[in-house]
């Protein structure tokens, strides 16, 4: 609840586009269903092409929309992948922590990025799936693991870590990729670093919390609306307040956002 | 060339749906051809092709059936209808059309495409008929008065029922031909032939027909109560979950039940399924909807899809069971998006439509393995598998995938993004002040739009409005996606204009889709126009406003776009998959990488053309039509990997892997086109001239097993990469020192033996024979050394190339001097001494300490005796100008080669040695630094296959013109058997003898002598019945039957490096060293067989010489980067030549 509103008084709004990339089926879509309705679905429907939605994030000096693409995963699909990422500020890639191969992948979508991308834009690695580990069912613990910014989150991982792979060899832990491997790339590449639960919802809102903050003042362009400020961004109500627009989706909602253009 | 132009080529003829049946090789052009107009015009299977064409009146009677009706509810009092048209016959097929079409060969482009302009709703085959010749029943020449050839055909139309319908009346249908009386027989005659073959298929058509769900409703069955008890028995054909979980939406709603009494009457009028004929009003009945129960028939009959079905009934389940069990990534894949179908259709959350999902999914992929299973696929089957069943999926699948939708789930999605790129030009085009506005604001139309045609609209639209488009769509193709896409944007137009990001855009339509239910104009007075819903707007906009997007519009627009589509695509793959070589690749530059993957990937594709054409030649041969697995796709002729080879290429084996490296190193370039059986003589040389014969020598073997992580696999460009990179990648001599030794070292224990030893240098005289590219530049010292013998008065205008001889030959020479006996125990005692001395040296050469265990033994024997190393031998080492060691060299040589050449005294080098052998040469050392990995040519420098296709004809490459015949006495002496197996030039008219005296010995020889005496020397063992076992017998043995050529019959012959490569430059290697004589006197003596031989080859010279000097024409010519027919001729009889 971090960024729970503190806002009755209206606060800069600014847009950051932000785009999910990762293996299939590791859970962005779900990442994002739980960032923005708070909610979970064990079926979730294989994203085609690309799903678009929005949902706000409040900072103590200012509020953050954030305009997700997520994108399909199957790696046929990657050639799509430059429309969706195209002026993106932010990226989340994410990787299933029981599944090795999706950190390789990860780590290919950290590359292209890094190559392609708009110079500047802030990429969060995320190792998702996370009750599915030992350590997943701890809560409170793993979401203090890492829940500020770029530099403490990966000091705290790096004990963390170390703590892993103790369990790892103890238990019949699904977990295949270890804190310690998947920090010490992170930090490599200057990358954020979480891991997460959508099934759970641990750390998830400190994700995108953490991009918001990372998001330089500069490169901010400002928003259309002015402060919402009526503080639906609090995770309580949010359902019913944030649109969500799912290309693939009948039932429809309408982007209400209170804004004012 | 450009690396990839041809991918876009192959990717295009990939792309253009109407491109099928040509072989891409032979129509360059981009006019689809008549053959794949015809099958696309009338939905036809592609082994179907136009034999004839008329045109013809069809005459339909009068419905005599609805006369005599119970229900008498129509009184039809019109005439029978008449329509013109053009009549088509293929192989299977009748087919009759109002659409004015010429399919005949000598009907022009412009003819033979008008069907794709407007069809006012009827579909591109317009009124008429495509009748399986099989269900034709009888066919009457009708007696007139007039000039008229008329046919009457009679089918067997509602006669495929075990029982008896209840007032069938036959269906009959008359053909006026217009023609002259000999194309009307002409016709007659084809058909006649044609039928007799579709007789043979009537049980197949029984088979279909009765899944058809008509079939059951005109059987009476459906009418219970009526009458005929003995009809209730009978199950309806399967028609689709739906039957079990409820079709979607409200049947009422629908006016299902109106539908289908509808639809029944035109069944009864017209025929049903395979024999139906379509006049205006079937086209009306698809337009308002189909019911729910003949949904899936409709589709298939509109599609075609049950023409597949016809050719291959049992083809879904035979599928299935030859696969069954088996796993695959396409497998996995499935598995995963299973419950995430449509999971709100009851359905989908039973185990009965999951598995058929699941079976279909996985059937399909087996026999598309280029595709397998792409996301939204799953979406799309769901759907079809609540209106039909499993096999009548399973074939419309195939007829979305390979020609409704050709490229849409390919594994690079250009369908879909070549689609995408059409529809923004599209609604350029149609709606500017929207596009404005659409760019201003930077929304990402495709982002929208990409989901509607990817899952046919299934997923955007409530499944029953997008089921109605689904109906338009099967019946007129792809361009009705268009037509609704445009028709979505026109009707949301002014809303959408507000938008000012994606969000907004995004919810527009999204609520918009939400609504389609809802009345288009609530407000109005009109109550008719209230009525109209949102939905049906919808359609007329599309429909009627746009119905200038004609199949033709989408074409053109395809091919504007397609290039720059295939390129991002491209430009993309290669990014992704250069970046994802791993560590070893960073080695090398990403120039360098580049080049790398554009020659592999070009390399393959070429090799794969060639593959290809000469299967097809084969398979001519053989016979002609062949059952193919896949249904729609091209014969295997046209596309990579669809029947057998599975998806498209991504790992070379050796004989690819000969061609890369002709195009990437010099050396690896035969000298003359070899002569190849398998290469066909005719047709197809545009693909044989652009090439460089590639040469096949033992080295390339080498080279190849040492990349291929598994050889059987064949080399992908992860290997490719990782074998340049560790050569190319460091320019650390030592490292390519090691490299060449592990080349060598068989056993992987660190020896490389006297074969070893032998095929070492032969690949370093192979590996030069080119020249050197200034890569390497003798100092004078070499010379002096060089001319330490008597004779030197040559010495100093040796070329770079012949002191490499040397340098090769005294290679030879120093390993056997300093090699290690393998078996400790046979040492004499001089070989003992040796040894020291060698190992002496070694150590003061003292180069790669991390080997010395495994000399340990010999250094332990020998470090008491061995003295403080003269400096002169540390100054050799740095120098690599041996001068003060040369005598002893010379000395030690005759002292050691006795022992060195017996094979009973088996022996072999270890690492340091050989460094200590390479690095005591200036050559070899230079050779190593900078030649060997330099050879190897990626981005650095000009494209090597231009330089090495003009090193024939130029000077500075071969000393040809400039060694004059002593060349013919060199190669009789030294390497007849090569030049005579691999058909080089051969001057004629030199006596042999006389200048054998005089010859140079050369490494190859030297090696032919050394080799030919242990051969010797064996025999003379086994003459005196010491049988023994020898290791180089053994070896020799095992390696001769390898060679291809015939030189490897003779003793001492040098192994081969393939076709003709060899044969000017032994020539050029033509000095005489002295220390060399004493083993070519002892060639002499031995030679006893040659001469004959060498007067074989000098028979041979005439018929060899011309062509070569044809195809270093040809190829200069290609070089210039104007290939011209002319050459493709000369090399095609070069060919058939050669052949
Ligand atoms: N146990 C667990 N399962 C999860 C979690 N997140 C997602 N899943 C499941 O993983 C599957 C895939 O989730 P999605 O969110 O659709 O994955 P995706 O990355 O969007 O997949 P694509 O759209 O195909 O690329 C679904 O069945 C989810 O229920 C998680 O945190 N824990
Ligand atoms: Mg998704």
């Amino acid at each position: 609840m971090s960024e729970a509103a503190s806002a009755n008084a209206p606060k800069p709004s600014s847009s950051v586009k932000l785009v999910l990339l990762g293996e299939a089926a590791v859970g962005k879509s779900s990442l994002v269903l739980r960032f923005v309705n708070n909610d979970f679905q064990e079926n979730k429907e294989p994203t085609i092409g690309a799903a678009f939605l929005t949902q706000k994030c409040s900072l103590p000096t200012r509020t953050i929309k954030f305009e997700i693409w997520d994108t399909a995963g199957q790696e046929r699909f990657a050639s799509l992948a430059p429309m969706y990422y195209r002026n993106a500020q932010a990226a989340l890639v994410v990787y299933d922590v029981t599944k090795p191969s999706s950190l390789t992948k990860a780590k290919h979508w950290v590359a292209e990025l890094q190559r392609q991308a708009s110079p500047g834009i802030v990429i969060a690695l995320v190792g998702n799936k996370l009750d599915l580990t030992n350590d997943g069912g701890d809560v409170s613990e793993a979401a203090g693991a890492a829940q500020d910014e770029s530099e403490s989150a990966q000091n705290g991982e790096e004990g963390a870590g170390e703590e892993d792979e103790v369990q790892d060899a103890v238990s019949g832990d699904a977990r295949k990729v270890s804190t310690r491997e998947a920090t010490g790339y992170a930090e490599e590449e200057g990358l954020l670093f979480f891991e997460t639960s959508a099934k759970t919802g641990t750390n998830v809102v400190d994700v995108f919390t953490a991009i918001a903050n990372a998001i330089p003042e500069s490169s901010l362009k400002t928003g259309r609306g002015t402060g919402a400020g009526t503080g639906q961004t609090s995770l309580g109500n949010r359902s019913a307040e944030d649109s969500r627009v799912n290309l693939g989706d009948r039932n429809a909602a309408t982007a209400k956002e209170g804004c004012a253009c | 060339m450009i690396p990839w132009s041809s991918f876009v080529q192959k990717a295009q003829s990939l792309i253009d749906p109407a491109n099928f049946n040509i072989p891409a090789l032979s129509s360059p052009d981009h006019n689809p051809s008549k053959a794949s107009l015809f099958r696309q015009q009338f939905r036809l299977p592609d082994s179907q092709n136009p034999l004839q064409e008329i045109t013809a009146d069809l005459v339909l009677p009068l419905p005599n059936s609805s006369a005599n009706q119970g229900d008498g509810s129509r009184k039809v009092d019109r005439a029978g209808n008449t329509y013109t048209g053009r009549l088509h016959l293929s192989e299977r097929f009748i087919c009759f059309s109002t659409q004015p079409t010429s399919f005949i060969p000598s009907a022009t482009a412009s003819t033979s495409t008008a069907w794709t302009g407007q069809t006012h709703g009827t579909g591109p085959s317009g009124n008429g008929f495509v009748l399986p010749l099989s269900c034709i029943r009888r066919v009457e020449r009708l007696h007139s008065a007039s000039h008229v050839f008329s046919l009457a055909l009679t089918t067997w139309n509602g006669l495929l029922n075990k029982q008896q319908e209840p007032n069938l009346v036959p269906q009959r249908l008359i053909l006026q031909l217009v023609g002259s009386r000999q194309a009307c027989e002409r016709f007659c005659d084809t058909l006649k032939k044609g039928l007799r073959e579709g007789m043979k298929e009537v049980d197949n058509l029984r088979t279909v027909v009765t899944d058809c769900y008509s079939e059951y409703l005109l059987s009476g069955a459906k009418g219970k109560g009526q009458d005929g008890n003995e009809s209730d028995t009978r199950q309806p054909p399967d028609a689709g979950l739906g039957l079990i979980f409820r079709y979607p939406g409200d049947a009422r709603k629908l006016r299902d039940r109106s539908k289908m009494r509808l639809w029944g009457e035109y069944f009864r009028e017209n025929g049903r399924n395979a024999t139906l004929i379509r006049q205006p009003t079937f086209h009306k009945l698809i337009r308002v909807g189909l019911p729910n129960r003949l949904r899936g028939e409709i589709w298939e009959l509109t599609s075609g899809s049950l023409f597949l079905r016809l050719q291959s009934p049992m083809l879904y389940q035979q599928t299935l069971s030859k696969f069954d069990g088996q796993e695959s990534l396409a497998i996995d894949e499935i598995e995963k998006d299973l419950n995430r179908s449509l999971p709100e259709y009851p359905g989908f959350q039973s185990e009965e439509g999951i598995g058929r999902l699941r079976r279909v999914l996985t059937a399909y992929s087996w026999i598309d393995p280029e595709i397998g299973y792409c996301q939204a696929m799953n979406i799309v089957v769901a759907a079809l598998l609540i209106y039909m069943s499993e096999a009548q999926a399973f074939f419309l699948l195939s007829a979305l995938c390979d020609r409704l939708l050709p490229g849409y789930y390919s594994t690079t999605m250009y369908g879909t993004l070549l689609d995408q790129k059409v529809f923004e030009s599209l609604v350029e085009k149609t709606m500017p002040v929207l596009w404005d506005h659409l760019t201003k604001s930077d929304v990402q139309l495709s982002v929208v739009s990409l989901p509607w045609f990817l899952s046919l609209y299934i997923n955007s639209m409530p499944l029953v409005f997008a089921f109605r488009v689904l109906d338009v769509f099967f019946l007129e193709g792809p361009k009705v996606l268009f037509q609704v896409g445009l028709a979505i944007l026109r009707v949301n137009g002014e809303e959408l204009l507000e938008t000012q990001d994606d969000g907004s855009f995004i919810s527009v339509l999204k609520s918009y889709f939400s609504r389609l239910d809802e009345s288009a104009h609530p407000r109005s007075e009109n109550p008719k126009l209230r009525a109209i819903t949102r939905f049906q707007e919808l359609m007329v906009v599309a429909f009627k406003e746009f119905s200038g997007i004609t199949h033709s519009t989408i074409t053109e627009t395809r091919e504007k776009h397609k290039g720059a589509v295939l390129e991002n695509i491209e430009t993309f793959a290669k990014r992704t998959s250069i970046r994802n070589l791993g560590p070893e690749s960073k080695r090398l530059s990403v120039d360098d990488l580049g080049t790398i993957y554009d020659r592999f990937y070009e390399t393959l594709y070429q090799w794969e053309q060639r593959q290809r054409v000469i299967e097809e030649e084969t398979r001519r041969q053989e016979r002609k039509r062949s059952q193919r697995l896949s249904m729609l796709a091209p014969p295997a002729d046209t596309q990579v990997g669809r029947v057998g080879l599975g998806p498209s290429p991504t790992h070379m084996d050796y004989e690819a892997f000969r061609e890369f490296l002709a195009a990437t190193s010099k050396w690896a370039v035969a000298d003359s086109p070899g002569p190849s059986g398998k290469e066909p003589s005719s047709g197809k040389s545009a693909l044989w001239a652009n090439r460089r014969q590639p040469a096949n020598h033992e080295f390339m073997q080498r080279l190849y097993r040492k990349w291929a992580t598994n050889p059987e696999e064949g080399l992908n460009l992860q290997n490719v990469v990782n074998g340049l990179a560790r050569l190319k990648g460091s320019p650390d001599i030592m490292n390519n020192i090691n490299y060449f030794f592990d080349l060598y070292d068989d056993s992987g224990n660190g020896q490389v033996d006297r074969e070893g030893i032998l095929k070492i240098s032969e690949a370093l005289l192979f590996l030069s024979r080119r020249g050197f590219e200034g890569t390497i530049t003798a100092t004078p010292s070499v010379e002096n050394l060089n001319s330490t013998a008597d004779r030197d008065h040559a010495e100093n205008s040796l070329t770079t190339d012949e002191k490499f001889l040397g340098s090769v030959s005294a290679f030879i020479r120093r390993c056997f001097e300093y090699a290690d006996p393998s078996h400790p125990e046979n040492r004499k005692a001089d070989q003992q001494d040796a040894t020291a001395e060698a190992t002496e040296k070694l150590d003061s050469f003292a180069i790669g300490d991390d080997d010395e265990e495994e000399d340990l033994i010999d250094v332990d024997d020998t470090k008491p005796a061995s003295s403080p190393a003269p400096d002169a031998t540390a100054q050799t080492a740095k120098s690599a100008t041996p001068e003060s060691n040369s005598d002893d060299h010379n000395r030690s040589t005759s002292e050691s080669a006795n022992p060195a050449l017996d094979p009973n005294n088996p022996l072999h080098i270890t690492l340091p040695t050989f460094r200590m052998v390479v690095l005591a040469d200036e050559l070899l050392e230079q050779f190593f630094e900078s030649y060997f990995p330099q050879s190897f040519h990626l981005s650095d420098h000009p494209h090597p296959a231009a330089l090495a296709a003009s090193s024939s004809m130029s000077s500075n490459l071969t000393t040809f013109s400039n060694l004059g015949s002593i060349r013919s006495s060199g190669l009789a002496a030294g390497s007849a058997p090569v030049a005579g197996a691999s058909g080089g030039i051969v001057p004629p008219g030199k006596g042999l003898r006389g200048v054998l005296d005089n010859i140079v010995s050369d490494g190859i020889r030297m090696a032919a002598e050394v080799k030919k005496r242990m051969d010797e020397a064996q025999r003379d063992l086994e003459r005196n019945a010491l049988s023994r076992e020898e290791d180089e017998d053994e070896e020799d043995d095992e390696d001769y039957p390898r060679r291809e050529n015939t030189a490897a019959a003779i003793p001492g012959g040098i192994p081969s490096w393939g076709a003709g490569a060899y044969g000017a430059d032994t020539e050029r290697r033509s000095i005489v060293r002295d220390a060399d004589r004493d083993l070519l006197e002892g060639a002499e003596v031995l030679g006893g067989g040659k001469e004959e031989r060498t007067s074989l080859l000098d028979g041979k010279d005439d018929a060899n010489h011309a062509p070569r000097k044809v195809s270093g024409s040809a190829a200069s010519a290609k070089d210039d980067g104007s290939p011209t027919a002319r050459d493709g001729e000369v090399i095609s009889k070069l060919v058939e030549f050669e052949s």
